[in-house]
């Protein structure tokens, strides 16, 4: 048997097929089992009946208040991260690549640091930072004088997300600064000293000569942050503590946990888990469909 | 050059194979497949891994095939291999809401009772576990007391106080504690279990006067939004307002907890029994185990009692108990770990409470706050545990519920109809 370009079709397939078996086994089979599993009342540890239900479990979904909790607080993970996390660390970057800073190379490895911390580490650390007479407290009744004061941010549904989102900064502005110095490195320096020659401010060189550049780089970025921001569980699981912090932050990965490991109370708790999974992934998909429309029309990513 | 690249690429696929291979079991071994409870820097985890060590040297034929996990990850694991159909032979486990409920769920209880040595233990001492007072799991030891309210003596005494015997004297030393920089009851209310489990199961009983007040409100006996429930959650307001729980409590976590009570920062704290191993020494050896005292519109009938569960432990699952030769296996190995030295080296750890072993003859020169512990036991009355009979969302929203009450953004009254509705849904 012999390929269009006479080469062996054996091989071909005996190179291809192992990788892509994989792909099938651990990718596609467990989207298609979530899918039909969220059309089910399937729950494994109750043998092998099941029924087909239908949407029945996206109806409960988009009549489930906790749903719509959840995932406001996630929209707001992912306004942090693409609108903090990306223009500070492009800010940064660029600062850096300017040296407009002395020891940039300090800076760059103690922006990125956090980085190198394991999620969970850093989600105790914060957690520590903002329980009763913690550091935060500390700072906040040294600055009132009064020394009853506390960090109350993480009791209130409505502001919890405010620490949250400054410790999610600290952590990947760092990143995303790496990702903007490195291709930063490759903007040619010749066009940067035209700019300057031609009376270009350092803020005119950025938005008009810079940002463009690296449109796609923001766009590319952008998707990163998306897509991390919505399976986000581990920081948020690990920097609240169990009950009202928890509840208060929940986003949609902790929403599906709770429903489907610990909610023995529901039938139907995996299958309910496997419909809000299914929606953390549509979600995250028209998310980013919705980036590279933007990105498209802005002609991100023709610098190259 | 590629035939040697071939080879290498063969080794690298083959080895690890082999490799893993050597880890399992020899062939004529039965292999019990364990899930165990504890990590590599707990005790619990240390001296499994010590236990079966021992084991295996004693018993060459038999292989403890385990999976050590710890806290939220054994639980997930729980749920995770009983959904994929890889049930274990035996598992640390328990027969309540949070700790049967994944065995439950899959038909994976199995009862043990014609298995249980009475020479070996008490019978007494082992609770019924279901309907048919089947015992699906050997308790570490007795009853687990979730509400103890432990007491720094050294320190109440400085004051000028002694043991409270009323709520009113509580209250009474609440002036002194706060000009002396001290907290009155130091609770870890950032943790919403601590609520429910170490404070309110307490509370409820004792106001309303009946020990399984909680399991007959899951039943659908008595109602969540029953005044004396209201009233119970209305407590906690009390206790906030009057100074006896300071309302940044829900800020504090369960090690900060313990960390105010070890660095003599509070007079009382609120927690388990199982708390009382992780308390500075020095600390330990001036406190006290109590129970609350008497309070405001407090039943006669409940007066000093405690909250217990049936304590966790090692039991087989009907899996493992679907093969002869695996289940006394496994049983073999249960002797083994519920052995007098393991139990009493789990007493002297504080553990247990006290052991489920027949005759057992508790040691002299066990440490104070450990002989506290046991004179408890036998001493209070027990009632209901919450999270034993309230399980899923109404557990969490009653445990989220309490920490809203102590910050002013719910009322009792709204958090006990929350509770009513999520458990009748």
């Amino acid at each position: 048997m012999r390929g269009r370009n006479g080469r062996n079709l054996p091989v071909y397939i005996g190179m291809v097929v192992p990788a892509l078996s994989i792909f099938l086994f651990i990718v596609a089979y467990p989207i298609i089992y979530s899918f039909w599993l969220s059309l089910t009342d399937f729950n494994p540890n109750r043998g092998g009946e099941w029924n087909f239900v239908g949407i029945a479990q996206y109806a409960k979904m988009f009549n489930d208040p906790n749903f719509w909790h959840a995932l406001k607080n996630n929209l707001i993970v992912v306004g942090v991260s693409v609108f903090g996390q990306i223009p500070l660390g492009f800010g940064l970057a660029y600062i850096l690549f300017r040296k407009h800073v002395r020891a940039s190379g300090f800076f760059q490895s103690m922006l990125f640091l956090p980085h190198f911390l394991s999620t969970i580490v850093i989600g105790i650390l914060w957690k520590r930072m903002f329980q009763a007479d913690g550091p935060v407290s500390t700072l906040l009744q040294y600055l009132s004088g009064d020394p009853s004061a506390q960090f109350t941010l993480m009791l209130r549904a409505e502001t919890v997300m405010y620490p949250i989102g400054f410790a999610l900064i600290w952590i990947y502005t760092g990143l995303y600064m790496v990702i903007f110095l490195a291709n930063l490195q490759k903007l040619d320096k010749e066009m940067l000293e035209a700019a300057q020659i031609d009376g270009a401010s350092e803020f005119q060189i950025f938005m008009r000569v810079v940002v463009p550049a690296l449109s796609g780089t923001i766009l590319v970025s952008s998707i990163l942050a998306i897509a991390g921001s919505l399976r986000g569980f581990d920081l948020i699981y690990s920097i609240t503590t169990q009950g009202l912090q928890r509840n208060n932050a929940m986003v949609l990965p902790i929403f599906m946990y709770q429903t489907a490991f610990q909610d023995f109370n529901n039938d139907s708790r995996f299958a309910y888990g496997a419909a809000i999974s299914n929606a953390i992934i549509l979600i995250s998909v028209s998310l980013i469909i919705i980036s590279n429309i933007i990105g498209k029309r802005l002609k991100a990513g023709e610098e190259n | 050059m590629k035939r040697f690249i071939l080879v290498l690429m063969v080794l690298a696929l083959v080895v690890p194979a082999f490799a893993a291979g050597q880890k399992e079991a020899a062939p004529g071994q039965i292999v019990v497949k364990t899930m165990a409870y504890g990590d590599n820097s707990n005790p619990e985890g240390v001296n499994w891994v010590r236990i079966v060590d021992a084991f295996h040297k004693a018993n060459p034929g038999i292989k403890i095939d385990y999976e050590l996990l710890y806290d939220e990850a054994y639980h997930q694991k729980v749920a995770a291999r009983l959904a994929s159909g890889d049930v274990p032979h035996l598992a640390y486990m328990g027969a309540d809401a949070r700790w049967g409920a994944p065995w439950k769920e899959a038909s994976q209880q199995f009862d043990h009772r014609p298995f249980i040595d009475g020479k070996v233990f008490d019978l007494n001492l082992i609770p019924p576990m279901g309907p048919k007072n089947e015992i699906f799991v050997l308790p570490l030891g007795t009853s687990n007391i979730t509400t103890v309210l432990y007491m720094n003596e050294a320190l109440v005494k400085s004051l000028g106080f002694a043991e409270p015997k009323t709520y009113e004297d509580l209250v009474a030393m609440v002036p002194k504690a706060k000009a002396a920089g001290l907290e009155v009851v130091s609770i870890d209310g950032a943790d919403g279990w601590a609520w429910g489990s170490c404070y309110m199961s307490a509370i409820i009983a004792r106001l309303s006067g009946d020990a399984n007040w909680v399991s007959k409100a899951v039943a659908g006996q008595y109602k969540f939004t029953d005044q004396v429930f209201v009233d119970s959650l209305a407590m906690i307001t009390r206790m906030v307002k009057d100074g006896v729980i300071a309302e940044k409590s829900v800020l504090v976590d369960y090690g900060a907890n313990l960390s105010t009570f070890s660095n003599k920062k509070a007079l009382f704290v609120v927690q388990g029994q199982w708390a009382a191993g992780s308390i500075d020494p020095a600390v330990a050896d001036t406190t006290k185990m109590l129970a609350w005292p008497k309070l405001p519109g407090e039943k006669p009938a409940m007066a000093g009692s405690v909250a217990a569960a049936i304590q966790v432990g090692y039991g087989l699952t009907k899996a493992g108990a679907a093969d002869a030769k695996v289940r006394d296996a496994a049983l073999k190995f249960m002797m083994y770990f519920y052995s007098v030295e393991e139990t009493t080296l789990r007493l002297r750890e504080g553990a247990i409470v006290a052991p489920i072993l027949k005759n057992y003859q508790v040691p002299a020169d066990l440490p104070l706050i450990v002989k506290q512990k046991v004179s408890l036991a036998q001493s209070a009355k027990n009632t209901d545990v919450i999270d034993a009979f309230l399980g899923g969302a109404a557990n969490d929203a009653l445990n989220a519920g309490m920490q809203k009450i102590v910050t002013g953004a719910a009322t009792p009254a709204q958090v006990a109809a929350e509770v009513e509705k999520l458990l009748r849904k």
